[in-house]
């Protein structure tokens, strides 16, 4: 579990709390210096007939606000920016820990920034929910044409599952990340072990961890997708109420 | 797991609440909106683009009536042109032929006036020679001297 240590940069200490600068900051402003970069230069001279780096910046952005318009209607894309910070943000964070040899980290696999993560969507959630609808967002608890009978038990049952979003989208995009650098690391440990049998023997792991490379890959795209899929999600719920 | 530490779940929670914060607001919020801004004036130009290229063939389509309904009027004026041209020159011709036949038949009637003419004095001619050979042939066959005015009465008897 060498991969996931967070290792101190900069002690700090600020009031007793342990603030210290660590790899997993480190990761995180990295992330967040690529994405600065990709966005100031894609946005620089906006023009009609987009240049490359716009392009991209657009096709991003596009992707967001399409996923917004399809999952929340015309009154989601006021949220699109948002969406899209988390969005690129999770993107950055799981490519970035993809890449050899330089120490990476992911930060994103790490419980306590996907929770972050997940407590703004949640927020997001809430604040837009009573914002738009006031006390009538409790109505979100209770689905039309519940019998009465039931009504408490469903009302409970919904309010439960409400609370749990920003845990399972949490631990969801945590698990995945963990658990594909587990994965990894065990073909690459799979590697050094067999090959020091036969040097022959080795080839098998690393084939594997060739294709598991891919693999991480794939799960790095999707997870921040299905991160910014199911906030557009649960923002639907805010915004029009079921 | 590294993961299930509290001790680093501050230091995490802090500097990526800071870093997010940076990213939304600082990088997000003043690069993508113009971003959006151009897609939607792309959107609004396209759309403008196209209604202008409806307009623009509708007025083609007006014109190009307009071209059709024009050369139909000029083809049908040239023909009624054409006709009138014709009526004309058929009318001339007519009354031209008119005048030549009325203008011929002078000359035939002309003509037959003189014939008679001709023939009258010929005849008239004619008697006298008639008169005179009578005259004398009567004289050497029987000898009788007759006058002219004799013979003429003879001859108008019959």
């Amino acid at each position: 579990m060498e991969q996931f240590k967070i290792e101190t940069i900069a002690p700090l200490s600020v009031a007793g709390f342990d603030l210290s600068f660590t790899n997993s900051s480190l990761w995180m402003l990295i992330s967040l210096l690529g994405v600065a970069g990709f966005l100031f230069v894609g946005t620089a001279r906006p023009q009609l007939v987009p240049g490359r780096w716009q392009a991209a910046v657009e096709y991003l952005y596009d992707f967001i606000r399409d996923m917004l318009r399809e999952n929340v209607g015309k009154d989601g894309l006021r949220y699109a920016p948002l969406i899209f910070a988390v969005f690129i943000f999770v993107l950055a964070c799981n490519l970035l820990g993809m890449v050899p040899f330089v120490h990476s980290f992911t930060p994103t696999s790490h419980i306590a920034v996907t929770f972050g993560l997940a407590m703004i969507v949640f927020i997001l959630v809430v604040i837009v929910g009573f914002a738009r609808h006031g006390l009538h967002f409790f109505s979100l608890f209770l689905p039309e044409g519940t019998p009465l009978f039931v009504a408490p038990l469903v009302a409970l049952i919904e309010f439960l599952s409400f609370l749990s979003r920003p845990f399972t989208l949490a631990i969801r995009l945590f698990a995945n990340m963990t658990a594909g650098h587990v994965l990894m690391k065990v073909f690459g440990g799979f590697v050094v072990s067999l090959g020091a049998v036969n040097i022959g023997l080795g080839i098998i792991p690393l084939g594997v961890n060739v294709a598991l490379t891919a693999l991480e890959l794939l799960i790095a795209v999707v997870q921040a997708y299905v991160f910014a899929l199911l906030a557009s999600i649960y923002l639907n719920d805010a915004v029009n109420l079921h | 797991m590294p993961q299930f530490d509290p001790a680093s779940f501050v230091s995490q929670l802090f500097w990526f609440g800071v870093f997010f914060a940076l990213l939304y607001f600082a990088v997000v919020r003043p690069t993508l909106p113009k971003v959006g801004k151009v897609i939607d004036a792309r959107e609004t130009q396209v759309s403008g683009d196209l209604d202008r290229a409806e307009a623009a063939k509708g007025q083609a389509d007006a014109i190009r009536t307009a071209y059709d309904d024009g050369m139909r009027q000029a083809r049908d004026a040239a023909q009624a042109a054409v006709a009138a041209a014709r009526d004309a020159a058929a009318t001339a011709a007519d009354a031209r032929l008119k005048q030549l036949a009325i203008r011929l038949d002078a000359d035939a009637d002309a003509a037959a006036a003189s014939l008679e003419l001709a023939r009258a004095s010929a005849r008239a001619g004619l008697e006298d020679i008639v008169t005179e050979l009578t005259t004398q042939a009567v004289a050497k066959l029987a000898g009788i001297e007759v006058s002219a005015a004799d013979v003429s009465a003879a001859l108008a008897q019959r």
